[in-house]
């Protein structure tokens, strides 16, 4: 080797070296950047990405009845999640397996939730066995990017529906979570009853905690031994005024029928039971959402999501007269000794008819006797002396035609015309007297609801005192307090006493001699009350009634309205009967009765040659008729 | 004894000083916490490596005993074989993860592309030492040569193993260059890659480079016809990597080249290693996590953590201390063999040391680069640290070869 060749050697060992160090400096310096000048900024980076804040759902405030049993309480459901990022398709055949359904189903989920987003979670299966739950959750560690959690649903204990009092959850919509910082994209909220209404005081604080994740964001632990996790706070507990065994019955004796049923106490307007028919099954819809059930239910022509026990518009019939009385005798119309004579129709430009018997009726006697007459005269006294705005007022202060403000959503007001009314509807001088002669016997344009006339039935009941009518009477706070609502009542000041018991021992007479005697009479508690049949255009006429008990200390007061079914002597009369008796008895001892209500079909039990609640005695077999 | 005094221990304290590095690193990236959430095979991955680790052993002794002349001898034979086994590995290797690299033999796995290595070093070496110097007149030895790195590289691309091919293509300058190839024409064989580099980056700055190297060429050897052509190669490089991004690169490729560029654009895709990795390596901070304290790696953010991101481990539990130290004992391992090789006489063994430091030296840059996100990633493991049966013998070997060449320095010589 030439001496030239090794200084060359020399040289390019240097010139390597250089070069070599060069481009290690370059690297070295990068790890300074990294890990001394950066660490400010990486660290907090490393921090985040495995500590993960996890919302937890705080628990919601259960619902009790007026006695303490549980109405709505909280089921746990199973929950298998999935974070499509981290989901390794070879594993689906192991995944379907655990999950016990086919390969296919699996797969279409998957695509469906890799379309939602690839980088969230989402729910792969809700409401999966507790088996399928812990299989996964033993084999998570095989099944990176798949999760599982406990959520709960709504389970309903008793055996009853209360479907639109009790309400229903759904996920909140798009609006409803961008408008409040409580609602996340996901929840549950209340979309009717008191679940919707009493949405705030349920719905409880969201808790967080952080845990400890890996890449795959599979849970490892939790962080800093739970220093940092603030723990949800339960919702409130709802005390209802609901009577769970009132409530079962009546739900069971309007079942099949088409109508709404309002108890509660005429002392301070706690409602004991509130039912309308045709009703849902609130327990199909508390977990995954059931679209075949939901859909059903939307077209079903009779409705049953329309609330008809506060929202129905119903004529209320013979129901009005004791009230009709009440705005006589205030106004001056009549006394106590006020006769009118009823010869089978009442005459004013035409006959109205009149199909109680013919003879002279006083207050009393008509409202017992349900007759025509003596009310057709009252009305045209009141039209023809320009008293329609006084007498609609009147009315209005029984509870009719106006908001009861009840604590339920989708109450109506009804209708309780007054001349405002009449000149916007048939133009100024458009209509006369005959116009308004049938709301004398609450037919007509007066349309009320059932809870309208529970109200209205209440003041007679309770002494003339207007009740708030509400169904929760108190929230239940964590710290074991409880608020109770007691809303205020107040006396409609016209209202005499003397007069009040005219109109009384007109109902109670209802009961013992009129339409009432046969299926609304108990025993051994004196009842007083009303039938009623509301006029309906359309088709059959529906069945009222309006009562309260016991007579001299009233505890409960009840309007009942049955669709299509004719007579409320025979429809709705029996019915409110039972619920009386349940709530004043605690059992039903009128086997027959209920026997009588349970197989009763307002289609085919009413022909439709019976004009007359009088002709109806007829049907009644004498056996079944109390002594 | 005297002879056990003229073994470089300086080289055997490094290899022991990383290999220890390694299994630390190891255990921490497979038998810590994380454990629980690897497969089985994975978590065996530590004691394979130990396992190795002392065959290691058996093979540097082993190698002692050998005479240098005989790598010299078997040189070309063992090329041919090796490129045998590659064109075999071809039709018949096992698929890992989309590249078909492996030969088995019996109960082992054994990557092909490892043996190449050494093979190509010996033959080319040998090829490299026996001719005439190259000079800028006469470049016919030069592509010849070039011959040596081509067949493996292209058997490696119908590998799918693109990564491992970088090496072949990026240790020919090495070689050239200490054979005597004029500086101007070494710098204008590296000028490419930095080129590509920064046409990556920007096409601006890369014709910047192009016109800067030109000039540096230029300079060195003032021949127009060099320097026109480093000005040709050096737009071509920019035009043909601007294509390659556009046209030619699948979609996974230029994704990765994409994410480098910019991780944040698609965090949790492609550019998810390059943001692991960096906040591995910066959240150590100074001093680290502590063994198997390293959130990063314990929650398997960081992929391949055992192999071709082990650096990311080491940053993040051990810091900048252990980092650094690994980069350091690096720094004197390429340094000692430079020097190791021009204290040499025999051409031969100056040619093997040099290209073994190149290697070595390659395989660093490339597997930091792209783990502190300098450069796309490229999957290539680091020399006696990341977990690799084949890597870690075959590297130990080419220690070993150069520490024999080292020990028998004055009776392997030119002259006998």
């Amino acid at each position: 080797m030439s001496p030239n060749r090794n200084k060359d050697i020399k040289s390019a060992a240097r010139i390597l070296q250089v070069f070599i160090f060069l481009i290690w400096a370059v690297m070295f310096g990068r790890i300074i950047q990294l890990q001394i000048l950066d660490y400010e900024k990486y660290a907090p980076m490393s921090k985040q990405n495995f500590i993960r804040q996890e919302f937890v759902n705080p628990a919601r405030g259960l619902i009790f009845d007026r006695n303490g049993t549980i109405v709505v309480e909280n089921e746990p459901i199973y929950s298998i999640t999935i974070h499509p990022a981290s989901f390794d398709n070879s594993k689906i055949p192991v995944l379907a397996d655990l999950l016990q359904v086919d390969e296919e189903n699996v797969l279409e989920r998957i695509m469906a939730a890799q379309q939602y987003s690839w980088h969230r979670s989402s729910r792969l299966y809700s409401e999966v066995s507790f088996d399928v739950f812990s299989n996964i959750q033993e084999n998570s560690w095989q099944l990176p990017g798949i999760g599982h959690q406990v959520e709960s649903k709504r389970h309903y204990p008793q055996p009853l529906f209360a479907s639109h009092t009790l309400g229903y959850l759904r996920e909140a919509t798009r609006e409803e979570y961008l408008s409040s910082d409580r609602i996340r994209l996901g929840d549950k909220i209340g979309k009717s009853g008191i679940e919707m209404v009493y949405e705030d005081y349920l719905r409880g604080e969201l808790g967080a905690e952080y845990l400890r994740v890996n890449a795959y964001g599979q849970t490892i632990g939790h962080y800093n031994d739970n220093e940092l996790d603030i723990p949800p706070e339960k919702g409130y507990d709802l005390i209802t005024t609901l009577d769970a065994e009132v409530q079962a019955l009546a739900e069971k004796l309007m079942e099949g029928k088409k109508g709404g049923l309002v108890a509660m106490d005429p002392q301070n307007g706690e409602i004991l039971s509130i039912v309308s028919t045709p009703q849902y099954d609130i327990s199909r819809l508390a977990g995954r959402l059931d679209s075949e059930y939901w859909n059903s239910i939307n077209i079903n022509e009779d409705s049953p999501l329309f609330n008809r026990a506060i929202s129905s518009r119903q004529p209320p019939g013979s129901t009005f007269k004791p009230f009709m009385g009440l705005i006589g005798l205030n106004l001056g119309l009549i006394t106590e000794n006020t006769e009118i004579y009823n010869s089978g129709a009442y005459f004013r430009g035409r006959p109205y008819r009149d199909l109680a018997d013919p003879g002279d009726y006083n207050l009393e006697l008509a409202i017992e006797r349900s007759s025509n007459t003596y009310f057709f005269w009252m009305m045209d006294q009141i039209a023809s002396n320009g008293h329609l705005n006084s007498w609609s007022q009147l009315t209005k202060e029984f509870g009719m035609g106006e908001m009861n403000h009840i604590d339920l959503p989708y109450e109506r007001i009804g209708l309780v015309p007054d001349s405002t009314y009449m000149n916007t509807n048939f133009g100024t001088r458009g209509w006369g007297v005959g116009d308004l002669m049938s709301l004398g016997v609450g037919q007509g344009m007066l349309s009320v609801s059932p809870l309208q006339m529970a109200v209205a039935t209440s003041v007679i009941a309770n002494g003339g005192y207007r009740v708030q009518p509400h169904v929760v009477r108190g929230v239940s706070y964590n710290d074991g307090s409880t608020n109770y609502t007691n809303p205020d009542r107040w006396r409609i000041d016209w209202i005499q006493p003397d007069h009040l018991q005219i109109v009384q021992s007109g109902m109670r007479g209802v009961v013992t001699n009129g339409s009432g005697r046969w299926y609304s009479n108990l025993p051994d508690i004196p009842v007083s009350g009303k039938t009623g049949t509301a006029q309906n255009p359309h088709g059959r006429n529906h069945g009222w009634y309006i009562a309260y008990a016991p007579s001299d200390n009233p505890q409960i007061a009840v309007a009942v309205l049955v669709e299509n079914a004719g007579f409320g002597s025979i429809s709705a009369a029996p019915i409110a009967s039972l619920v009386i008796e349940q709530y004043l008895k605690g059992e039903i001892e009128r086997q027959h009765v209920l026997d009588y209500v349970l197989d009763f079909n307002p289609r085919e039990d009413v022909p439709d040659e019976v004009e007359s609640e009088h002709d109806v005695e007829q049907m009644i077999p004498e056996t079944e008729v109390e002594p | 004894m005297t002879a056990f005094k003229e073994l470089d221990w300086s080289l055997i304290f490094i290899w022991a000083a990383l290999t220890s590095f390694g299994l630390v690193a190891i255990y921490s990236a497979t038998q810590g916490p994380v454990s629980a959430f690897l497969p089985e095979y994975i978590q065996d991955n530590f004691s394979r490596q130990a396992l190795w680790v002392g065959l290691s052993i058996v093979v540097i002794i082993a190698v002692q005993f050998t005479s240098p002349r005989t790598f010299q001898g078997i040189s070309y034979i063992l090329y041919g074989f090796a490129v045998f086994l590659m064109i075999i590995t071809v039709f018949f290797g096992t698929e890992v993860s989309g590249s078909r690299s492996w030969l088995r033999i019996g109960p082992i796995n054994f990557q092909v592309a490892e043996l190449m290595k050494l093979a190509t070093i010996l033959a080319a070496a040998n090829y490299l030492t026996s001719r005439r110097d190259i000079s800028a007149e006469n470049l016919k030895t030069a592509f010849i040569t070039l011959l040596f790195f081509i067949v493996p590289f292209i058997l490696l691309i119908l590998q799918n193993e693109v990564g491992v091919g970088v090496i072949f293509l990026a240790l020919f300058p090495f070689m050239l260059f200490w054979s005597g190839l004029p500086h101007g024409i070494s710098l204008l064989m590296i000028s490419p890659a930095v080129i590509a580099y920064f046409s990556v980056i920007d096409w601006r700055i890369g014709i910047a480079f192009a016109l800067v190297l030109t000039i540096t060429i230029f300079l060195l050897q003032r021949r127009n016809w060099l320097t026109f052509t480093s000005l040709v190669i050096g737009l071509l490089t920019v035009v043909g990597t601007e294509v390659a991004l556009h046209q030619v690169l699948q979609p996974h490729q230029t994704a990765r080249i994409e994410a480098f560029l910019n991780p944040t654009v698609d965090p949790q895709g492609t550019g998810w290693n390059i943001i692991q990795a960096t906040t591995a390596i910066g959240s150590g901070g100074l001093t680290g996590k502590g063994f198997l304290e390293g959130t990063q790696t314990q929650l398997r953010f960081l992929p391949e953590q055992w192999t071709d991101f082990i650096f990311c481990v080491v940053g993040e539990e051990f810091g900048f201390v252990g980092a650094g130290s690994i980069m350091i004992l690096f720094l004197f391992l390429f340094l000692k063999l430079i020097n190791m090789a021009s204290t040499h006489k025999h051409p031969f063994a100056q040619m093997v040391i040099v290209s073994v430091a190149a290697v070595f030296f390659i395989h660093f840059t490339i597997n930091i680069a792209s783990a502190t996100a300098i450069m796309p990633v490229i999957g290539l493991p680091l020399p006696f640290i990341s977990y690799g049966g084949s890597a870690f013998i075959t590297n130990s070997l080419l220690l070993a070869i150069c520490l024999n060449m080292d020990f028998y320095k004055r009776s392997f010589s030119i002259y006998s």
